[in-house]
């Protein structure tokens, strides 16, 4: 039964092949992205045709959320940090696509400098960071946040505590068209491709060498070095990646809603990306995004029921912990997991 | 003439007031078992975490491959050729075996290799592919390590610690809590392994201590109290009073 160890990878089809579990899951992750996608087009579709502005930019609101989610997961799920913190480099993002866009910077522009931004300050960031872990990890990460927050709502140039406003519509060259910022139904799928975009390079990053090395570091970080690696250095470069993911996304923030503000920065926005990865499903990629989805739905649907929306999220975010510890998409990929599987050793 | 693959010279630490290595000076032959035993709390766990660079010696001197390595760290030592096993097993319990094995492999690879999809490092698959038959893990490669009985986890712990073909590897207990069968065939294993490569061990087991090394250093508390061939190192009658007076 045991095959020769020669040549084994060339074909993976038969027989005694072990089964890539991260692999699979991964794969379970993608079906349930396409889903969301065919849901998000769906929706598209009959927002357009009934021509409604408040549900599409309130998804591309979601969809922006749901890119600082996916920076949480990367940490939280895949490496086992927890950050309290991750709204500062999406805050990054945000105020510097503002400033620069109000100084008549096109939008490729912004973004490759939000991107050299965004490395920088998480390179220089997780020098720090990436010695802790932990609460220590959790801590330092919210007082990085909490600095950076306290900083800019003292900075007149930036707006202080009103934030920036009047930040002029962009114009996005995609090659084959140009996407308006201002176009709701054209903004919303330009958001929904960047966020597509985003999440296959970060599957593809999680499914390397170097992607098994944060979930091993998650799983039992002391045996890692012993291994060759140097867990530190991983921890860095995850929190770099993290960093550049939240800074994008926190980038197309201004594009749609035309102003930044200090809260994009602060704690509650920290927070509800963890609320919305560990909601969605830690160590999935796809939950963060669901997660985001579904608590922006929420958030908006109960907010019209009653002002007290926080508490019955509360609530739910408790249930959720307690009933599905791992997340409401965690629990499904799960399932769908072991089908895949099942399918493949039969 | 080859240097020793190890030598360790007045390695030192303390924790607290507590020597837990004390002035230790022993070499390790290439090609060969050496092996550590000593009454428990003695130090010899200790001195692999100094070797493996799990802790740092504050005294003395460890020369691996011919250079000097004191205080490297752990990566580092793995990188020079350095394989180790824990006493009390460390696996990656929420992964698979094959995860596991492949984990342990990768380093085999070229680093270019470790932004490519995982399917695209066949030295590593093909690596952690053997490693399944010669441990007999084949049949739960897809199982979690976490899910393993304590003997299988035991052998994966060893099957880890070889995988990325170190030049000298420390086993430490290997066999503890193993079955008798286990044991005969993990005795079987060291000594096939010292064809290609050195062994540096800490066994409980006098049987097996006896039948499978070439060299034998005994501690008691932190230092060295005797080292010579197996045989000798039993008949020593300061080893018999503190060690297998004892045991
Ligand atoms: N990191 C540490 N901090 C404090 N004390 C330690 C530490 N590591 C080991 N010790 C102490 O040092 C002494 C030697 O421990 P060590 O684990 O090396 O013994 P050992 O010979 O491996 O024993 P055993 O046969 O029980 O495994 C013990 O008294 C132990 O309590
Ligand atoms: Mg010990």
């Amino acid at each position: 039964m045991v095959e020769a160890a020669t040549g084994p990878v060339a074909d993976p089809a038969r027989g005694a092949r072990p089964i890539d579990r991260i692999g699979l899951a991964m794969r379970a992750s993608h079906l349930l992205a396409l889903l969301l996608l065919a849901g998000c087009l769906v929706f598209a579709l009959v927002a357009w045709r009934t021509g409604d502005v408040f549900y599409l930019r309130l998804a591309t609101e979601a969809l922006i959320f749901a890119g600082l989610a996916l920076s949480v997961d990367i940490l939280l799920g895949y490496t086992g940090l927890l950050s309290l913190g991750q709204a500062l480099y999406f805050g990054l993002g945000a105020y510097m696509s503002a400033v620069l866009l109000r100084s008549g910077w096109s939008f490729a522009g912004v973004m490759a400098a939000v991107l050299l931004g965004a490395t920088v300050v998480s390179f220089l960031g997780g020098l720090i960071v990436s010695r802790v872990r932990g609460v220590y990890f959790a801590l330092i990460t919210f007082g990085m946040a909490q600095v950076a927050a306290k900083a800019v709502y003292n900075t007149r140039e930036l707006g202080a505590s009103d934030g920036l406003i009047g930040v002029p519509i962009v114009k996005i060259a995609l090659g084959f068209t140009t996407v308006s910022s201002d176009s709701p139904i054209g903004f919303f799928l330009f958001v929904l491709g960047f966020m597509v975009l985003l999440y296959l390079a970060l599957s593809y990053l999680l499914d390397t060498p170097f992607g098994r090395i944060l979930i091993a570091i998650r799983s039992n970080e002391r045996r890692v070095p012993f291994l060759g690696y140097q867990p530190q250095r991983a921890r860095l470069c995850a929190y770099v990646a993290a960093g550049i993911v939240a800074a994008l996304s926190g980038a197309l923030y201004p594009m749609l809603r035309g102003f930044v503000s200090p809260e994009l920065m602060s704690f509650t926005t920290s927070g509800n990306a963890v609320i919305t990865v560990v909601t969605g499903g830690a160590g999935t990629l796809v939950g963060a995004l669901y997660g985001s989805v579904i608590l922006t739905a929420l958030r908006s649907v109960i907010g019209s029921w009653t002002s007290h929306h926080l508490i019955v999220i509360g609530l739910i975010f408790m249930a959720v912990v307690i009933f599905f510890p791992r997340g409401l998409i965690g629990v499904i990929r799960a399932r769908l997991e072991s089908w895949l599987v099942r399918r493949r050793t039969r | 003439m080859t240097p020793p693959i190890l030598e360790v010279s007045g390695l030192g630490i303390a924790f607290g007031g507590l020597r837990a290595v004390d002035d230790l000076s022993f070499r390790a032959e290439r090609n060969a078992v050496t092996t550590i035993i000593g009454p428990n709390g003695a130090g010899k766990s200790t001195v692999f975490n100094l070797i493996s660079g799990a802790l740092s010696p504050r005294a003395g001197k460890v020369t691996f491959d011919g250079r000097d390595c004191t205080g490297a760290p752990p990566h580092r030592m793995r990188t020079l050729g350095l394989g180790r096993s824990f006493q009390i097993t460390s696996l990656f319990p929420d992964l698979t075996v094959f995860e596991n094995l492949r984990l342990a492999s990768e380093v085999l690879e070229p680093r270019s290799r470790w932004l490519l999809p995982v399917s695209r490092s066949p030295i590593a698959l093909a690596r952690a592919d053997a490693l399944l038959s010669r441990f007999a893990l084949t049949g739960r490669a897809d199982e979690l390590a976490g899910a393993l009985s304590h003997g299988e986890q035991r052998r994966l712990e060893v099957a880890m610690a070889i995988a990325a073909e170190p030049k000298l590897l420390l086993l430490d207990e290997p066999t503890q809590g193993m079955s008798h069968g286990d044991t005969e065939e993990t005795a079987e294993l060291i000594r096939s392994l010292a064809a290609d490569l050195s062994v540096l061990l800490i066994e409980h087991d006098i049987g097996l201590v006896m039948t499978i090394s070439d060299h034998v250093v005994v501690m008691h508390q932190g230092r060295k109290l005797a080292e010579g061939a197996p045989a000798a190192v039993r008949a020593d009658p300061a080893v018999q009073a503190a060690y297998f007076g004892h045991a």
